[in-house]
């Protein structure tokens, strides 16, 4: 493997860290209401302007407004849920029964919303988040990377990390996991199926936040800047497996790293096809994505 | 009798005065000028903004002298998001059911386009403030006219600064856009006649996209004398942070150049820092050219206006009104074929320059050749444009013994 072949490697699964934070809440908020939340690339823009400006305009340290982003994306994700979720599947205990066709629309306007009021309200210009750290290059052997990328990545890790064992140990991670898996029988069990949409949106929306703020010094804060990432998560969503977590997380390192060397050895203005064309072979050939189960309703 | 004949009279002068009626509403009617711009995203948001401070600086001072012939200037302005199916529809709205008497305003290459073939269909003066992509005066529409900067011109200018900087490959990073492309395309053509002993290669990126890395990482192993970045905020932004972070530019080894314009934009320095000390910039506006007064009337009215330096774009709009405003008078109508004729014949010294229009044909046509430019490198962060080393004045050789490379 020669210098720039490490490089890429490296250069990859970090971009692949940082789309598997944005793709697990998508991820999430499918499996257990079976919707796609069009909004969800405006939460990764809200959380870097809520770094952004939390940290420059109020001067707080970096290190105090990285989670706060966190929490802000969170309470917009619970917002979401109980002013515009909740008539989706009030009062239904069946998947079949919920008016999803109400979620395209209802997320579609609130994506469009959010562009729009950022634009107004906070401008149209773009805003660069502080970086953790000022070292601006760090020499790894082959790899030249900046200290700020270096240490998100690693936060990035932990945070997936955390993430997956509360969804597979914790009290609410079990109980989402049972709503995921069947609605009705969920809340036979006794399981409160509203709260545990709430608690999916509150993660979905804190970890698309986070994922904003911790890229907030490389993306630079647009009103516009969660459109691109939105779209990787959803192909992300389909190769993984809908709703499928441990899928999302392999996908997103898959899509990193097959970007990262397509761009050099193939094309780099196909770049962006590389995800397009390995989600419609997953659809001809695996339409359960890697993870994801066959199922079939009649 | 007498009593008989004040009756007439009174009725005759009633009924004249009736008459005159309209015309006197007319006369006071306002002159609606569209204006089609960026408000919203994905176009440049900042170029809009910078635009319509403008036009309604130019608009406020023309209405203040008494507006055109007695009529004020109304500007009708519609947001195209930069999207070429919205400019379309926006100069089509603007045409049929505001009844503007030209448009202008338009400042992204896709969206004039587009623009111009509804204002072609209609035969509507177009003023085209900032569209840079040759193709549209290639287009030879006797409506379209570009008192703004062109990408030949940009490109010979790269190509003569490259040349002057002693550069051997060079290479630019182009978004995907009928601007970007277009000047990446303009800088070769204009290096093979200018220079052709410099290799020169251009890449094209998306404006959209966040992450460029896999364009720039082969760079570090051989990377080339000069980068020419062709893309705009935010975009424009991310690469040059990127471009800096491994190594490659600004650098002992390879210049970074700007031929967007983007130093003078007002979130330059916070999105930039380090990535931006030691560009060098192709300016069409610096505190230090050269101004008619018109200019510094402008300026200054601006600054009032937003509390912001001036900016090259403040410039362009203004002259794109003012123009408008100088062919009514001449024309003395607002007719469309008066006003086209009238614009043809243009001789007007705006915030920049005499402005004429070439008949010449190619990306000369309907264009003001002569637009002014210079070359200045911003040497410290957060360094205004205006304490920036000016190291090439109009039509004036770069003097390299103002330039600053790092050390390495």
């Amino acid at each position: 493997m020669s210098g720039i072949d490490v490089d890429l490697a490296v250069n990859g699964l970090i971009t692949g860290l940082f789309y598997a934070l944005m793709a697990i809440g998508l991820s999430l908020i499918f499996g257990i209401l079976k919707i796609v939340n069009f909004a969800h690339g405006e939460f990764y823009m809200v959380g870097a302007y809520a770094y952004t400006l939390i940290a420059l305009a109020l001067g707080v340290p970096v290190w105090v407004a990285l989670p706060l982003a966190f929490v802000v994306g969170a309470a917009l994700g619970w917002l979401t849920e109980r002013t515009l979720m909740r008539p989706l599947y009030a009062g239904y205990t069946s998947w079949g029964l919920m008016r999803d066709e109400y979620a395209v629309i209802v997320t579609f306007g609130l994506s469009l919303f959010l562009i729009n009021l950022v634009d107004k309200v906070i401008g149209p210009y773009a805003y660069r988040g502080p970086p953790l750290v000022e070292t601006s290059r760090i020499v790894l052997g082959p790899v030249l990377i900046s200290g700020h990328r270096l240490l998100a990545a690693g936060i990035a890790i932990a945070v997936i990390a955390i993430t997956a064992a509360l969804i597979k140990w914790s009290f609410w991670g079990q109980q989402i996991r049972a709503v995921s898996q069947n609605r009705l029988g969920a809340s036979l069990a006794g399981i409160d199926t509203a709260k545990a949409s709430a608690i999916v949106f509150m993660l979905s929306g804190g970890l698309a936040a986070f994922a904003g703020a911790l890229l907030s010094p490389v993306i630079n804060a647009s009103p516009d800047v969660g459109v691109f990432p939105a779209i990787k998560s959803y192909i992300i969503v389909v190769l993984g497996g809908m709703g499928s977590v441990p899928g999302a997380i392999i996908a997103s390192l898959a899509l990193g790293v097959i970007e990262s060397f397509g761009a050099v050895y193939l094309s780099y203005q196909y770049r962006d096809a590389f995800g397009l064309i390995l989600l419609m072979l997953f659809l001809l050939f695996r339409p359960q994505g890697l993870f994801g189960e066959k199922g079939r309703e009649v | 009798m007498a009593g008989l004949l004040r009756r007439d009279v009174l009725g005759l002068a009633l009924t004249a005065a009736a008459l005159m009626l309209p015309l006197t509403a007319q006369a006071a009617d306002p002159i609606k000028v569209g204006v089609t711009i960026t408000q919203s995203p994905p176009g440049s948001v900042v170029q809009g903004t910078q635009v319509k401070d403008g036009l309604e600086v130019a608009a406020k001072m023309i209405n203040d002298a008494g507006g055109v012939d007695g009529r004020k200037i109304e500007l009708v302005i519609e947001d195209t998001q930069g999207l070429p199916e919205k400019a379309r529809a926006a100069v089509e709205k603007l045409i049929t059911r505001d009844k503007v008497v030209a448009i202008t305003g338009e400042h992204q290459s896709s969206a004039a386009l587009a623009g111009i073939e509804v204002a072609h269909r209609y035969k509507i003066p177009y003023i085209n403030t900032n569209a840079w992509s040759d193709a549209i005066r290639e287009k030879g529409y006797p409506e379209v006219f570009n008192p703004g900067n062109y990408n030949s011109r940009v490109g010979a200018a790269a190509a003569q600064t490259m040349k002057e900087l002693g550069a051997k490959r060079v290479l630019s990073f182009a978004e995907n856009t009928d601007y970007g492309i277009g000047l990446a395309k303009a800088i070769g053509e204009s290096l093979k006649k200018i220079a052709p002993g410099i290799e020169y290669k251009y890449e094209t990126l998306d404006r959209a996209s966040k992450d460029f890395l896999p364009a720039i990482l082969p760079l570090r192993a051989n990377p080339p004398d000069a980068i020419i970045n062709l893309m705009l905020p935010p975009a424009a932004y991310i690469m040059m942070n990127q471009v800096y972070e491994q190594g490659v530019a600004p650098s002992a080894k390879t210049w970074l150049y700007d031929g967007s314009g983007l130093a003078d934009y007002p979130d330059f320095w916070q999105n930039v820092k380090e990535a931006g000390k030691g560009m060098l910039v192709f300016g069409l506006y610096h505190p230090k050219m050269a101004q008619p007064p018109l200019g510094k009337q402008v300026g200054e009215a601006y600054t009032a206006k937003t509390k912001n330096e001036p900016n090259r774009l403040l410039f362009q709009a203004a002259d794109s009104l003012f123009l408008i405003a100088d062919a009514i008078k001449r024309a003395k109508s607002t007719e469309p074929e008066a006003l086209i004729k009238a614009l043809g014949e243009t001789k007007y010294t705006g915030t920049r320059g005499e402005i004429t229009f070439s008949k010449d044909k190619g990306f000369a046509f309907n264009q003001w050749l002569d637009v002014p430019y210079v070359t200045f490198q911003l040497t410290q962060v957060n360094q205004k444009v205006g304490d920036s080393a000016l190291v090439s004045q109009p039509g004036q050789p770069l003097d390299a013994s103002k330039l600053w490379k790092p050390a390495k």
